[in-house]
């Protein structure tokens, strides 16, 4: 194989990882909040996807302003599963919540498609079908458009979790929950405003990737496994770990079609998963406090 | 109470549910009736599974419709291809799934709780892409066809009536058996870890150990049931062993209630009947079921929520206050 | 004879002495207790005598056998049990069941004889039914058989966790604050029971913060200030060494003494 060849392999990796890092930040935020796996989070990559293009070819409005309204309006959605179902479980039992997000991942999906069909929707190319080239590797436009957008987004996060009060309630919220209580915190909020971003940021990567894929009412437990398989890859409730998780995982699965083969590239990542699961719980950045029974 | 002896109540009932269950291909000829209550069996099977790994052990498994479908290719591809005898693709299928699930369960039960919902989603899913892609065993996405019905010896096992009686008297036995299993010291050991970890732990419970086993039991019963459907339908394919078909197990499992096999029989029984409702409703117009199908996902998506958020005891709760009940008035 | 021998034992919590180079024995047959006031170690103590925890240095044999890092199962099948400060009862089991759970770790029924209700474990149910009988009597707590331990009047919990903790046949019973918001009554009949148990011929561990109880029913007593043992010997002695008086200055509980 010759070196550009493995460049596009590269590019490619890095296209699919940056989704899953999006994802994977999702699953990470509301786990840092709640201690819990949000199972719907793919279904904020549906949703993302599938507002926009209802926003754009149903509602008439822009691009731009499509997605806007696509993402905000994912977030939203979030935040009211958070308030309406989450939040209702009082005694907070973290396997009844990781039950209760299985059956809101269902519902959602089911309601995508009662209410946009069962038919795959395009959405156009954020600015035409051009591609560059990088040392000979073909670099479409798109994929620079999702790699600037997740690179925005991580920044943003940064930026809000580091140099922000609201930035700093959330972090406090994940060290200790009950200490962050007792200096004033409203965890509770917390809570949803964890869920607002994760879903605006699965959304983000739903908008940017259904130009190249379109999307459809059933697309998100597939790519919400990936990111999660990257969340745990990387370490679960570290957002550095999250985004280096999905580059790595995004990365393997190219490589793996490049030097093995593509019938099986669906399982490398769910490999990956039950491999660090069962080797190194604690992901390849976390450190190696091991949960005991 | 003490000793848990059954009060005669209890028997009378069971055995009235029991004759009127076995009773009914006597009763009637409607083969698609039949066939449904056939599936509503064979989930019975994989829900007594269930009922010990999510109501007695209190432990989730997002992964069990792969179980099923390791059942029934592993039956399937020894039976139909191979010319194994039935009884053989059976017990062979018990075998790769009660290995498959302590495979699977030995590490992920050693971390805490939430680890296992994890291993099974990724195991559920490899299978599934293992299901679609090893075309030379599984048949591919087109699915596996042609497979024989049921027979032992030289007795074949194959009006709709025959195979509703196997599958039911397979579920009846494997109740029997985990409702022996409950009121033993295992059963005891499982609710003691339910109510209190480091309760269980000063009693000398090996709460892996434990653990371990009721998730073998459940992959086992999954195995074994996905082994008697691809020879009650004769034909199997990737769909049916999806995640969606695990979290429709789920479903079942918590709308059922913990602490009870009758809960999540029951069910089971209702789910199950949901995509069917025309059999059980005489007169149920095309397009009232057309609705029901439609909007059957939000039902088990919602069943889910609702139960875990306002109905803690699911159909369980609603038996025990009716036994209450019955028990002041009777 | 000595059943159980505590060895420089030391914890450390994150540059914090819990527990600081602690040794004592324990002799059949007596009722021990570890006393001291808040803060003294007294619960890292214990859950490191009933392997909930390690510590860091030390050595901890009972029986002659080194008990340090073996999993809690394995311990109490060596024969010792412990109780909770906080009781963790199986609260939708009845009380008679929650002493039969107890028995886990001495019967045998597995998965496969239990479900095929093998005579052997049908037999052995019963015994353990009788069992647990016995044990609700020799607490006082035959009359609430039948009551979920949710039911159970505050007072009565710790016993039926005694009675679970005896059915898992010890020879040392390791009790964590057992008088711990006990009233008077409550707290007499605790060491009544305490009595019978060991005349049963079971070595007891009491730690304890409430001097009353572990003033009347001790043999012998161990003081721990700060981690660090200060004291020990028979309740008269303790009661007049000025270090253990030292110790509980300040505390509300100096005027017991």
């Amino acid at each position: 194989m010759g070196g550009t060849e493995l460049l596009q392999f590269v590019l490619a990796g890095l296209k699919n990882g940056s989704i899953y890092a999006l994802v994977a930040l999702g699953f990470t935020l509301i786990y840092a909040a709640t201690g819990v796996i949000n199972f719907a989070q793919g279904e904020f990559y549906m949703l993302g996807g599938m507002l926009s293009v209802w926003a754009y070819a149903d509602l008439g409005l822009p691009l731009p302003l499509a997605g806007l309204v696509g993402v905000a309006a994912t977030a939203a959605v979030g935040g009211v599963f958070e308030l309406g179902a989450i939040r209702q479980r009082k005694d907070g039992d973290p396997l009844a919540l990781i039950v209760i997000t299985v059956g809101g991942s269902m519902v959602l999906s089911s309601m995508a498609r009662h209410l946009f069909g069962p038919n795959e929707r395009p959405l156009p190319l954020f600015s035409g079908g051009g591609s560059v080239s990088v040392f000979g590797a073909v670099l479409e436009v798109q994929t620079i458009w999702i790699l600037g957008l997740t690179a925005l987004a991580v920044v943003g996060l940064w930026y809000l979790y580091n140099r922000t009060g609201l930035g700093r309630a959330m972090r406090a919220c994940a060290v200790n929950r009950d200490a962050a209580r007792i200096v004033g915190i409203d965890t509770r909020l917390m809570v949803t405003v964890s869920f607002l971003l994760a879903a605006a940021l699965g959304a983000l990567a739903g908008l940017a990737v259904t130009p190249l894929t379109q999307t459809a009412f059933d697309v998100g437990p597939t790519v919400g496994i990936k990111g999660f398989a990257a969340a745990i890859l990387g370490g679960l409730g570290n957002p550095i770990a999250a985004v280096v998780g999905g580059l790595v995982l995004g990365m393997l699965e190219s490589v793996s079609i490049a030097f093995i083969s593509s019938t099986y590239k669906d399982a490398i990542a769910l490999i990956v998963l039950l491999a660090v699961l069962f080797m190194r719980p604690q992901g390849i950045l976390g450190r190696s406090s091991r949960e005991k029974v | 109470m003490g000793e848990r002896t059954i009060d005669i109540r209890t028997v009378a009932v069971l055995a009235l549910v029991g004759a009127l269950v076995f009773a009914v291909p006597l009763l009637t000829a409607d083969r698609y009736l039949l066939k449904v209550l056939t599936f509503v069996g064979i989930n019975v099977i994989i829900i007594t599974g269930m009922a010990l790994l999510f109501g007695y052990a209190g432990q989730v498994s997002l992964g069990h419709a792969a179980f099923y479908g390791i059942g029934a290719y592993t039956s399937a591809y020894v039976v139909t291809s191979l010319g194994w005898p039935w009884l053989g693709g059976v017990a062979l299928a018990v075998a790769v799934t009660s290995v498959g699930g302590l495979l699977l369960a030995l590490p992920s039960l050693r971390l805490k709780g939430h680890y296992l919902a994890m291993a099974t989603l990724g195991f559920g899913e490899i299978m599934r892409v293992v299901f679609v892609e090893a075309r030379g065993i599984t048949g591919g996405p087109d699915g596996f066809s042609g497979i024989p019905f049921a027979s032992v010896g030289g007795l074949a096992i194959d009006s709709a009536g025959a195979n509703y009686w196997l599958i039911w008297g397979v579920a009846a036995a494997m109740l029997a058996l985990a409702a022996n299993l409950v009121r033993s010291r295992a059963g005891r050991a499982m609710r003691a870890l339910h109510g209190s970890e480091l309760g269980a732990l000063a009693c000398g419970i090996d709460l892996t150990g434990l653990k371990v086993r009721v998730f073998v039991i459940s992959a086992a019963l999954a195995g074994l049931a996905g082994a008697l459907y691809a020879h009650v339908v004769g034909f199997i394919s990737p769909s049916t062993f999806s995640l969606h078909a695990s979290v429709v197990l789920v479903a079942m499992a918590v709308l059922g209630g913990t602490r009870s096999l009758a809960g999540p029989v029951l069910a089971a029984a209702l789910l199950t009947l949901i995509p069917f409702a025309d059999a059980v409703i005489p007169g149920l117009s095309r397009s009232a079921l057309e609705t029901i199908q439609e909007w059957q996902e939000d039902i088990y998506g919602l069943t889910i929520i609702a139960v875990l958020l306002f109905v803690p005891g699911g159909v369980a709760g609603a038996l025990r206050r009716l036994s209450r009940v019955g028990r002041r008035w009777g | 004879m000595s059943l159980l021998e505590v060895r420089s034992v030391s914890k450390q919590f994150g540059g914090l002495t819990a527990v600081d180079d602690v040794s004592f024995d324990v002799f059949e047959g007596a009722i021990k207790a570890v006393i001291g006031p808040n803060g003294a170690g007294k619960t890292t103590l214990f859950n490191i005598l009933t392997a909930f925890d390690r510590p860091d240095e030390g050595r901890v044999s009972f029986d002659g056998t080194d008990i340090v890092g073996q999993p809690p199962q394995r311990i109490v099948r060596a024969g010792i049990a412990r109780t909770f400060q906080n009781t963790q009862l199986f609260e939708e089991m009845s009380t008679h069941e929650n002493v039969m759970a107890g028995a886990h770790a001495v019967t045998r029924a597995g998965f496969f004889g239990a479900a095929l209700r093998l005579p052997w474990t049908v037999r052995e149910e019963r015994e353990v039914a009788e069992e647990a009988r016995r044990l609700l009597r020799l607490v006082g707590l035959e009359e609430w058989a039948d009551t979920p331990a949710a039911d159970l009047p505050h007072g009565l919990r710790r016993l039926l966790e005694i009675a679970r903790a005896l059915a898992t046949r010890p020879r040392l019973l390791l009790l964590d604050e057992p008088a711990a918001g006990l009233n008077t009554a409550e707290t007499a009949s605790l060491a009544d029971a305490l009595y019978r148990i060991r005349d049963r011929g079971t070595t007891i561990l009491i730690v304890e913060h409430d001097m009353g109880l572990v003033m009347e029913v001790s043999d012998e007593i161990v003081v721990l200030d700060r981690g660090a043992k200060i004291a020990e010997g028979p309740p008269r002695l303790i009661q007049k060494d000025p270090a253990v008086i030292a110790a509980y200055l300040g505390e509300e509980d100096l005027d017991e003494l």
